[in-house]
């Protein structure tokens, strides 16, 4: 066993537990926060990032949780999957800010993993950024020359914008894979 | 969409797992069989395009906003395999780079939005197009397709919760439906004119290889073999379900009868069509879906006439009709 191994499985094992709680004893879920608490804090996590994460994926937590509160299935049920849910989210995001993408991928390859999916994985994280800041160049472009814009030509916009960073992306793939074939790569 | 954990029993979650490994291996494996030009770096970068179109989120309706998930997007652009490995790819660091999703739901989450997503967008945008599409078809068609794509994803969410006994199917489904509906209008939208500009700006990109060699025929038989498929998923999944307290059976019965209308509620217009009893109160849900789809393609018709043709006076207005 190696470290993210061991990582990747104490996290599961961990959502594993929390989710596999009753609905009656679901409050005992709690009990792990201290445990996330205390490796947050000795990881020296960003607490901004955990809170946001955690804020993120409240609408839809609470949405489904509201479903299951109205829909007849009682409050019980409803605290059940509010605390197991916030759980899992933290003990992810835990994981997550500790884990470099590239140790991942290694550990993705040493389970044969295919090495499409490999390739895509490491390949799209490496342009993502790339990408995004490029989004926001174009975003930026269209608002130094847009005068008024209604939701009409907002939309109108927005689909070209990502129409053309579709024409950018393909010359850009063109461009990597010409550079990866020169220096020997596939 | 994203389920986080929790809202999954560990049943549910490693059944929709297995699914999920075996549909995105069966991808890799295409993909690798047909080694096309610039494969790996085209799949690479077209993940992160759409992880940034992900990331542009337009209004819906007050006060909300939804975002492409490109599902259909990327599987016209291009082809199936190609698709379903870059969503998959895309879910994955989403998950485990931002956190988005849950782990343990990540199979269900990738059976969702690339496998259901990429699937019943593709179909539906193949066997729309027809073997020599005209601009205007194609926008049409892939607009539908994404709508479909967003509705039907919602609706495998939706019963993924309804099996892990989170919610009740007869609750959670017309929620999802309701408001997925909405944002798959925003997202056949968004789509049409993304594919009108591509179409626009360089339509040879149409006619990559791996996208034009799948005919209508290829489509139809992939329609064959996902209806076969499901029939198998639904027997597999009814035993596993059926000594959960709430389980499908039940489900069916309480869908039929007692919650027709709720159900109805998702194409209101056509409630005086359910009729007391099982089948008739399925038959009208039916009738009323498939009316309100017939519906959609109409406005998706309009959009892309409004989209394509070089008269862009008369944009405007047919634009404005299918926003919410």
């Amino acid at each position: 066993m190696n470290r993210i191994s061991l990582k990747l499985g104490a996290c599961l094992a961990l959502i594993l537990g929390v989710g596999a709680l009753p609905v009656k004893h679901a409050l005992w879920g709690l009990l792990a926060l201290p445990l996330l608490l205390l490796t947050a804090l000795l990881a020296k996590l960003q607490w901004q990032a955990l809170l946001a994460r955690l804020a993120a994926a409240l609408p839809f937590v609470l949405g489904v949780a509201g479903l299951a509160l109205f829909g007849g299935a009682g409050f019980e049920r409803f605290m059940a999957l509010l605390v197991k849910s916030s759980v899992s989210i933290l003990t992810l995001q835990l994981l997550t800010q500790t884990t470099p993408i590239a140790e991942l991928l290694r550990a993705l390859r040493r389970w044969h993993v295919p090495e499409v999916l490999c390739a895509t994985i490491s390949l799209l994280h490496r342009y993502l950024f790339l990408m995004a800041d490029e989004s926001k160049r174009m975003r930026r472009a269209r608002a130094g020359r847009t005068l008024q814009s209604s939701r009409l030509a907002l939309w109108r916009a927005l689909g070209n914008s990502i129409g053309l960073l579709f024409v950018r992306t393909v010359s850009r793939a063109e461009r990597v894979h010409a550079a990866m074939r020169a220096r020997g790569g596939a | 969409m994203h389920i986080p954990d929790g809202f999954l029993s560990v049943r549910v979650a490693a059944g929709y797992g297995v699914l999920a490994l075996v549909g995105v291996g069966l991808a890799c494996y295409r993909v690798r069989a047909a080694r096309e030009r610039a494969s790996s770096a085209l799949l690479g970068v077209s993940a992160a395009f759409i992880f940034a179109a992900q990331m542009v989120s337009f209004p819906v309706a007050a006060g909300t906003s939804g975002h492409l998930v490109g599902g259909a997007l990327a599987a016209a652009l291009l082809g199936l395999p190609s698709a379903v490995v870059v969503m998959s790819s895309v879910l994955f660091v989403q998950c485990f780079v931002f956190g988005d999703g849950g782990l343990w739901s990540l199979g269900a989450n990738v059976f969702n939005m690339a496998l259901v997503g990429s699937l019943v967008g593709f179909c539906c945008y193949r066997l729309l197009c027809g073997a020599k599409p005209s601009p205007t078809r194609r926008v049409a068609a892939l607009a539908f397709a994404s709508w479909c794509a967003t509705v039907v994803a919602a609706a495998s969410c939706a019963g993924q919760l309804a099996l892990s006994d989170t919610a009740r199917l007869s609750v959670v489904l017309p929620a999802m439906l309701g408001v997925h509906a909405l944002i798959g209008i925003g997202e056949a939208v968004i789509t049409a004119i993304v594919l009108a500009a591509v179409l626009r700006f360089r339509p040879e990109l149409l006619e990559m290889p791996g996208n034009a060699s799948v005919s209508r025929q290829r489509a139809r038989s992939i329609v064959g073999y996902g209806l076969g498929l499901s029939i198998a998923i639904a027997a597999v999944l009814a035993p596993i379900a059926c000594d959960a307290p709430d389980g499908l059976s039940s489900v069916a019965q309480r869908l039929g009868f007692q919650d027709a209308e709720r159900v109805g509620l998702v194409a209101a217009p056509l409630a005086e069509y359910s009729v007391p009893g099982l089948a008739a109160g399925v038959l009208a849900t039916v009738l009323a879906g498939s009316a309100g789809a017939l519906f959609l393609f109409g406005l998706c018709w309009l959009l892309a006439l409004g989209l394509v043709p070089r008269a862009s006076a008369t944009s405007s207005e047919q634009v404005a009709a299918p926003s919410p």
